[in-house]
């Protein structure tokens, strides 16, 4: 291939960078401006809006809300989606297809039919909206991401592993939770880290689901449309250097313990 | 073997591994679990069964249930129902919506923005998996490609609200325009369907760039030298070689953000205006008021639902047919 296009390949490739980038940067230095005026040129900073929002208590309320229900959502997820890749990778029965079908349907339905589904289902089951329904429905939505990393991971398990284990006396349950499980590891981690991801940053589900007390998105959502301010910036800076934070550790985590497992 | 063998070198390691073996070995031996193991696997019969009573049970009381009551709720003639009141099922709320072009509209709407913007996240995106598949070294791939996922950990509400700040009147762009000496006055970008697209493209793109990037990657180098071996210019390279081998990876990029970008609410209400409206805020509009809207609500969640399958379908088949008579 010409030099020339390679070297425009390139360029697009760091515009898409900027592009993806650039809001982001803006956003975080908008919440250093000593004005409550959303807009550039910014001529003086501060950080008051940040000791502001760590003075909140709703703030820091909402915030640990958000987080409870990402971990809890996320440990109902991770189970319940190991089992079904354990049941679904590698074996042939009839209505398999089936199966996958309906194991990935929460992640191909668009975001306000699925809280909008979740929301009708919850009414018929008498689950209040609050708390307990927006951990129910981001359970349900992350179950596909974790059988579909873990299927993968599976798939590449050398079966003689299992089958040496059973030769030794070990029983199934054994076999599975000294064998296959630890080999999971680095699938079940990122997959795990996804899901709280997903789940601390989901608005639709949370938004329809939620009783008086908001999410952390839903709270910022809230905030929008009573117009911009640099105490909004500031919260979703803590928010975006958070999930980044977490994301960065998870792909480099993951990476190290499959390197070091296989 | 090869865990008694390093174990030796570390004594902590001996203990840790000792510890365990006598945990497991007790737990096999232990009285009630040996009986619950003997009835468990009795046969591959039974142990497949307990093995798939679980996840079929939750799939399709989690996974399929709420689509299935969404579905009966949409039939009926008033939700929730009245105590003394005996459910009557109809399709009144199917034919309100072609009754009032306010409701017919905002879906069409959105069927337009979704191929737009999914067309658009597909121009965009080609070209940067592309570049990182095919002229970057493995090593620094997955560093380049890692520092495009940054981005996208971070949350639907706080990359919409990053957008609004890049385009407000006194927002970057505009201020860049104008130091630059195009415009005097502000642009209006917020609030109309551009911001609402470059908004939604920002949110998908991560769904696109990974299948292109993954079918890209496949693809053997050797393929293009072939073709060029035997006189195949750039351009043509890259139509009857590159482009129909990641017709796949195209298919389910665009499959993906289609689906999704049809169903984005918090964005268009954020980033959109009133001539934006798109049908999940009309969709949203039934379940904001009391409680008997909701079949009408659900009944345009279920149309707009089969219209995007629908759609979606005829797309993929047609970009398989398209594969095949290229290949012959």
């Amino acid at each position: 291939m010409s030099r020339g296009n390679r070297i425009a390949l390139a360029c697009i490739y760091w515009a898409f960078v900027l592009y993806v980038f650039v809001p982001l940067i803006l956003m975080i230095l908008m919440g250093f401006k000593d004005s409550k005026f959303i807009g550039f040129p910014i001529r003086s900073w501060t950080l008051d809006w940040y000791t502001r929002i760590f003075s909140d208590a709703e703030v820091i309320q909402t915030f640990v809300y958000s987080v409870i229900i990402s971990v809890l959502s996320t440990l109902i997820s991770v189970a319940v989606g190991i089992w079904i890749a354990v049941l679904l990778e590698g074996r042939k029965f009839w209505g398999r297809a089936f199966i996958f079908g309906m194991m990935v349907l929460p992640a191909l339905v668009p975001g306000i039919i699925s809280a909008i589904a979740f929301r009708i289902y919850a009414r018929w089951l008498e689950i209040e909206p609050g708390m307990g329904a927006i951990i129910w429905s981001h359970a349900v939505h992350n179950v596909p991401f974790v059988s579909l990393v873990v299927m993968a991971r599976l798939s590449t398990l050398p079966k003689s592993q299992i089958e040496a284990a059973r030769d030794l006396g070990a029983d199934p349950l054994i076999a599975f939770l000294r064998i296959t499980l630890p080999y999971l590891v680095p699938a079940i981690l990122g997959a795990s880290v996804f899901c709280l991801l997903l789940s601390f940053d989901d608005f639709v589900r949370s938004f329809f689901l939620g009783g008086y007390e908001p999410t952390l998105p839903v709270l910022i959502f809230a905030m929008l449309r009573s117009g911009m301010s640099p105490e909004i910036n500031a919260i979703s800076t803590v928010a975006l250097v958070l999930t980044a934070a977490i994301g960065i550790w998870a792909e480099r985590f993951t990476r190290k313990a499959k390197k070091g497992l296989t | 073997m090869s865990n008694e063998a390093s174990a030796s070198n570390a004594p902590d390691g001996l203990a840790k591994t000792e510890g365990e073996r006598l945990f497991w070995g007790r737990l096999a031996n232990w009285g009630p679990y040996q009986t619950l193991m003997s009835v468990v696997t009795l046969s591959p019969r039974r142990q497949f069964f307990i093995l798939a009573t679980f996840p079929i049970l939750w799939l399709l009381t989690q996974h399929l249930g709420p689509m299935l009551q969404m579905l009966r709720v949409s039939l009926l003639d008033a939700y929730p129902i009245a105590p003394d009141v005996a459910q009557e099922f109809s399709l009144e709320s199917y034919f309100k919506f072609f009754g009032d072009r306010i409701f017919w509209m905002p879906l069409f709407r959105t069927l337009i923005f979704a191929a737009v913007f999914t067309l658009s996240t597909l121009l965009i995106t080609y070209p940067v998996a592309y570049f990182l598949a095919r002229h970057v070294s493995r090593k620094n791939q997955m560093l380049m490609l890692l520092i495009l996922l940054i981005p996208f950990w971070v949350g639907e509400i706080v990359r919409t609200y990053a957008i609004m700040i890049l385009l407000g009147n006194t927002g970057a762009l505009n201020l860049a325009l104008k130091w630059l000496g195009l415009i005097d006055r502000p642009i209006p970008f917020m609030y109309t369907s551009f911001s609402m697209g470059l908004g939604i493209v920002y949110l998908t793109a991560l769904y696109m760039l990974l299948p292109l990037y993954s079918a890209l990657e496949k693809l053997p180098k050797s393929y293009n030298e072939a073709a060029a071996d035997l006189g195949a210019g750039a351009w043509t390279r890259f139509r009857r070689v590159t482009l129909p081998l990641t017709i796949e990876g195209i298919s389910s990029g665009c499959t993906l953000v289609f689906l999704i970008s049809t169903g984005f609410y918090a964005t268009p209400v954020l980033l959109g205006g009133p001539s934006t409206t798109v049908f999940a805020e009309t969709i949203a509009g039934f379940f904001h008021v009391a409680g008997d809207e909701w079949p009408t609500g659900a009944a345009f969640a279920v149309i707009m639902f089969m219209v995007a399958l629908l759609i979606t379908g005829v797309f993929q088949r047609l970009m398989k047919s398209l594969r095949k008579g290229d290949s012959s």
